[in-house]
């Protein structure tokens, strides 16, 4: 079969906000509870309270529940404010099956930033990591991502 | 739809052999730990999700990843990082609106 196939490219998006770097990666970061929207984009749907952000490389974004349940969704690992902060993602499944977001905050003139996320990690290793760990990340990761969460909230 | 259908691990694994190429029932259940007639549920499943399709070679029904499936997916993807985006471009909105009815210049860089 041919690879185009069964590849994903990674996910681009990018928006442009009315603040300097450094205030768009604090509210990204330090302030996601404020603007995450939750109900529709967590692993416990309507029974999500919360989410935080750690604060450096080894910091993790864990989503809380009402009943005070946590649900890690990803790991930092490169943390260099105000210009970038990349994490592991498996929200909704395990961390065998993470995938990769990258955020970057480029200043785009005085009082605005372009901020461009990645999200990648579902296609083909070439590194052969992958072999030696036994997974192949592909597409099972792609579908962890709140899979089951919106199943659920269906 | 896609989505629901990979809410599963064994279909997640299943989708996952099938990258490899194309694979017959049999094939798939001596790879994973389930029943050859689980195996044909999932696939099922996984057909009606539009991620599977499969076609007769002689006696064999053999089961490949559909690329409609996986546009439906890349669009979920691209829907999700969009509405976070939106919603994160909203909160900062509301909070250079906030300082400069306060007379707090941003701050500078």
């Amino acid at each position: 079969m041919p690879g185009h196939l069964t590849s994903v490219e990674p996910v681009r998006k990018s928006v442009t906000v009315p603040a300097a770097p450094q205030r768009a990666f604090d509210l990204f970061t330090a302030h996601i509870q404020e603007w995450w929207p939750l109900r529709t984009h967590s692993v416990g749907a309507g029974d999500a309270v919360g989410v935080a952000f750690g604060d450096g490389v080894g910091g993790a974004i864990i989503e809380t529940l009402a009943d005070g349940a946590t649900s890690v969704w990803g790991t930092i690992t490169h943390w260099e404010p105000p210009h970038r902060v990349a994490f592991t993602w498996h929200a909704g499944t395990t961390e065998a099956e993470a995938t990769r977001v990258e955020v970057t905050f480029t200043q785009d003139g005085p009082g605005s930033t372009v901020v461009r996320l990645v999200h990648s990690g579902w296609e083909r290793r070439p590194d052969g990591a992958s072999a030696r760990d036994g997974y192949d990340s592909g597409w099972e990761p792609v579908i962890g991502s709140f899979a089951a969460a919106v199943a659920r909230a269906h | 739809m896609v989505l629901e259908a990979l809410g599963d691990r064994t279909r997640r694994q299943i989708v996952h052999r099938l990258r490899a190429g194309p694979s017959s029932v049999g094939e798939l259940a001596a790879a994973l730990p389930v029943s050859r007639p689980a195996v044909s549920q999932h696939l099922t499943v996984l057909r009606r999700s539009g991620l599977v399709s499969y076609s007769e070679l002689g006696t064999r029904n053999v089961y490949r990843l559909d690329p409609a499936g996986l546009r439906e997916l890349k669009n979920w993807l691209d829907g999700f990082w969009e509405t976070v985006l939106d919603r994160y471009a909203e909160r900062v909105r509301e909070d250079s609106a906030d300082r400069a009815d306060r007379g707090t210049p941003p701050r500078p860089e």
